[in-house]
């Protein structure tokens, strides 16, 4: 085969290979660890919060950016090794006319099977907590389809940002030691459970989990639901006394007795909407775009950090 | 207030020249080409770092120092009221702690150049000025290592290109260079040889001496200025096609562990063999490549069940699957017993005796050395660029470094300061004679 110029197989046929390769690492390489340690983590939070999840305001905020946290986890976790623990073997392969576009494409559909696999435990698991989920549909005819690719975007972003740092950095322990501050940086500048202002809160606008925490909160009717914290703050001074009279209890009794308790968190609620959280087929579709939009972004990015693996020191 | 700062300046700028000058004397002291790079910022660390035989922790600690500025400098536009001032703040202390250590670590290689014992890094630390000046000028103070400068040319090029051979490979390497920053480093320079179709030559070389570099450079990996042609095409021209015809085997079993033999290949055959190739005939290629590398009985096997011999086999198996004209192997017995590793170069010389070049990289190659044709070797000349000391027949390679073996020819080209003669220049100047009187004597 001397002086070879026949054409060789492109793009397409090299993703099937390293289709395959990913699969058999799956079954081989207890790369299927991550689907029943997703069901674990959706368990106990679905636990912990899941009782006032889509049922008051802080509830919602609270289970939807624990359910925000729980996509991300799992997308960081699914591939933030899977490059650099191979990069000796993609350098010998690139060598041998691996198209790395043609590898990043098969590890995004390897990678978008998992966060599937992933996103329908989630729910499974939220359902069997009884979590109550929203049963208006906005985007889908179903609600719980709607939610499933909410939670889908947030976790396949994840994903493929820890892809992209799996493909810049050079080893497992760098990568390993990246991962805990992108994690807390999702955290921290969610925009949802941290208050933030000003820079801070322009911040947010690159981080996944906000994007994931606004759908999350739009599709749960998060504006329409009731606001408890003041009730209770108020319920634990009923015992206030002002001259021997208790005024909170009296004004709690009346309430009570009047059936205006459901009415006041309501208005209570509707004191504290936040635009940003409004339930709208818009919305919902907006903050979708974006997270495919940093899909698009943070793959595209692998590849260019791939394509310098050639420069790697022996 | 304004006093208060202008004196704080004023202090620190003493304090710099201070310093300054007294790592300019330490340099002087050092036998440092260009002392007065001691007066540059960042410049002067990576410069440091020279001196005190730490390259690699001045060049870093340099690049910190930069990020330190740009810090400093968002400080200044930031203003000390901002209340976004706390994100260069966490920059300039993860940054400054950054930079302390590397510092430590430069100045323990100075503590080693100059002969005193580690516990002067705290008076380095704390007092950095005055122990700067004392080190700089205090006559005592003499260090027992001088740098090393290679500002020696080297030994001069022949510049005399091979002609190409209609079958076989022709290698006409002017230079290979990098830029190192900021400096230029000749990585590769004047080779020039034909090898032969069917020709199996051993690569020699000691550590540093550019064997992979070349290897790199033929193959058509990391060009270098050359041209190389393998049966009269240019493999820089047409690399994108050319690159099927070389099979490069590093060092390492690069292979995927929980893949089986028999996947490995196939998948190897998708990759390296022309689309035009049917899936029954890559099968065929694949069933009569595990054939002759003796991997059929355990073709259904993992590769993470597999022995060290067998991996090596399987590596080559995957680069011979396309049958390349031309043939590359990074030290393919590393870890492999004598037996083992005589099987294998067998092997590889029956591939040479098909019609290939094979050129194979090894540290052992006495034990084999019956089975090659040729020797290429390459030394660090005294500007420590990789050099040809020698191409040519086995046979003929023992008479003219005069040793008895590889092993004393390596030692004989390796440098003083590696245990080895240090007497590359001269087998390198004696390298080129030989080869204008073969060049004059064809001609004639």
């Amino acid at each position: 085969m001397s002086g070879n110029t026949q054409k060789h197989i492109g793009r397409l046929s090299q993703v099937g290979i390293y289709l395959g390769k990913m699969f058999r690492m799956f079954i081989y390489q207890n790369d299927w660890k991550v689907l029943p340690m997703s069901a674990v983590i959706a368990g106990l939070v679905a636990f912990v919060v899941g009782s006032n999840l889509f049922v008051t305001q802080e509830g919602t905020l609270l289970g939807t950016f624990a359910l925000s946290c729980i996509c991300i986890w799992n997308g960081f976790f699914n591939s933030i090794q899977n490059v650099c623990r191979e990069r000796a073997i993609i350098k010998r392969e690139h060598r041998s006319g691996l198209h790395i576009s043609a590898y990043v494409a098969a590890h995004m559909i390897y990678q978008a099977f998992l966060c599937l696999c992933q996103t329908v435990i989630t729910i499974g698991v939220c359902m069997y907590s009884k979590v109550n989920f929203p049963s208006v549909s906005y985007i889908t005819p179903i609600a719980l389809v709607d939610m499933g690719i909410t939670i889908f975007l947030t976790t396949y972003s994840a994903d493929m940002m820890s892809l992209m740092i799996s493909s810049w950095v050079r080893t497992t322990t760098a990568a390993m030691t990246v991962m805990p501050f992108l994690l807390i940086f999702q955290l921290v500048f969610s925009g949802g459970f941290f208050a933030l202002s000003g820079f801070a809160e322009k911040i947010t606008n690159v981080t996944i989990a906000k994007w994931g925490l606004t759908a999350l909160c739009a599709q749960g009717d998060y504006n329409s639901l009731p606001m408890v914290s003041l009730w209770n703050a108020i319920l634990k001074m009923r015992n206030v006394e002002y001259d021997g009279i208790k005024p909170i209890q009296e004004i709690m009794a009346y309430i009570e007795n009047n059936n205006y308790r459901e009415e006041l968190l309501l208005k209570c609620a509707e004191y504290n909407q936040n635009a940003q959280y409004a339930s709208t087929s818009s919305n919902i579709l907006g903050c979708w775009g974006i997270l495919i939009l940093f899909i698009i972004l943070y793959s595209a990015i692998a590849v260019v950090g791939l394509e310098f693996i050639d420069k790697d020191k022996r | 207030m304004l006093t208060s700062e202008v004196y704080a300046n004023v202090r620190l700028a003493v304090l710099w020249i201070i310093t300054s000058y007294g790592y300019y004397r330490i340099m002087i002291k050092c036998a440092h080409p260009q002392p007065k790079l001691a007066f540059i910022p960042i410049v002067r660390e990576y410069q440091l770092g020279i001196t005190a035989r730490r390259e690699k922790e001045g060049r870093t600690l340099a690049k910190l120092e930069i990020f330190l500025y740009i810090c400093f400098l968002l400080f200044k536009i930031l203003g000390q009221e901002s209340k976004y001032i706390i994100i260069p703040t966490v920059f300039v202390l993860a940054i400054g702690f950054a930079c302390l250590i590397y510092s430590f670590r430069i100045l323990s290689g100075l503590c080693g150049v100059f002969g005193r014992k580690k516990r002067w890094l705290w008076l380095w630390i704390f007092f950095e000025p005055l122990t700067s000046i004392i080190w700089g000028v205090d006559k005592k103070f003499v260090p027992v290592l001088k740098l090393e400068i290679i500002d020696d040319p080297g030994v001069g090029e022949s510049g005399t290109l091979v002609s190409a051979v209609d079958n076989g490979l022709t290698v006409n390497i002017t230079k290979r260079t990098v830029i190192d920053f900021f400096r230029k480093k000749y990585l590769l320079k004047d080779i020039h040889l034909n090898i032969p179709a069917g020709h199996m030559v051993l690569l020699l070389g000691g550590s540093g001496a550019g064997k992979t570099t070349f290897v790199n450079a033929v193959t058509g990996y990391e060009q270098a200025d050359a041209s190389i042609l393998l049966n009269d095409n240019d493999l820089y021209k047409d690399y994108k096609e050319m690159k099927y015809d070389v099979g490069f085997v590093p060092q390492q079993d690069l292979m995927r562990e929980n893949d089986s033999v028999i996947r490995t290949l196939m998948d190897a055959a998708t990759l390296r063999l022309p689309e035009s190739v049917d899936r029954a005939s890559r099968r065929e290629r694949v069933m009569q490549v595990l054939e002759e590398f003796g991997l059929s009985s355990i073709r259904n096997s993992l590769v993470e069940k597999l022995s060290g011999g067998q991996k090596k086999r399987l590596s080559i198996a995957m680069e011979f699957i396309s049958d390349p004209s031309l043939f590359i192997l990074d030290e393919p017995d590393s870890g492999l017993d004598g037996v083992v590793a005589r099987g294998l170069f067998e092997k590889l010389r029956e591939i040479a005796d098909s019609g290939k070049i094979v050129i194979v990289i090894t540290h052992t190659p006495d034990r084999v050395i019956d089975l090659f044709d040729d020797v290429i070797v390459l030394a660090k000349d005294s500007s420590r660029t990789g050099r040809l000391a020698y191409y040519g027949p086995v046979e003929d390679v023992y008479g003219f470094f005069g040793k008895e073996s590889m092993e004393q020819i390596l030692l004989s080209v390796n440098q003083k300061d590696e245990g080895g003669e240090g007497r590359a220049d001269e087998f390198v100047e004696n390298y080129m004679e030989r080869a204008r009187e073969l060049a004059v004597g064809k001609v004639g």
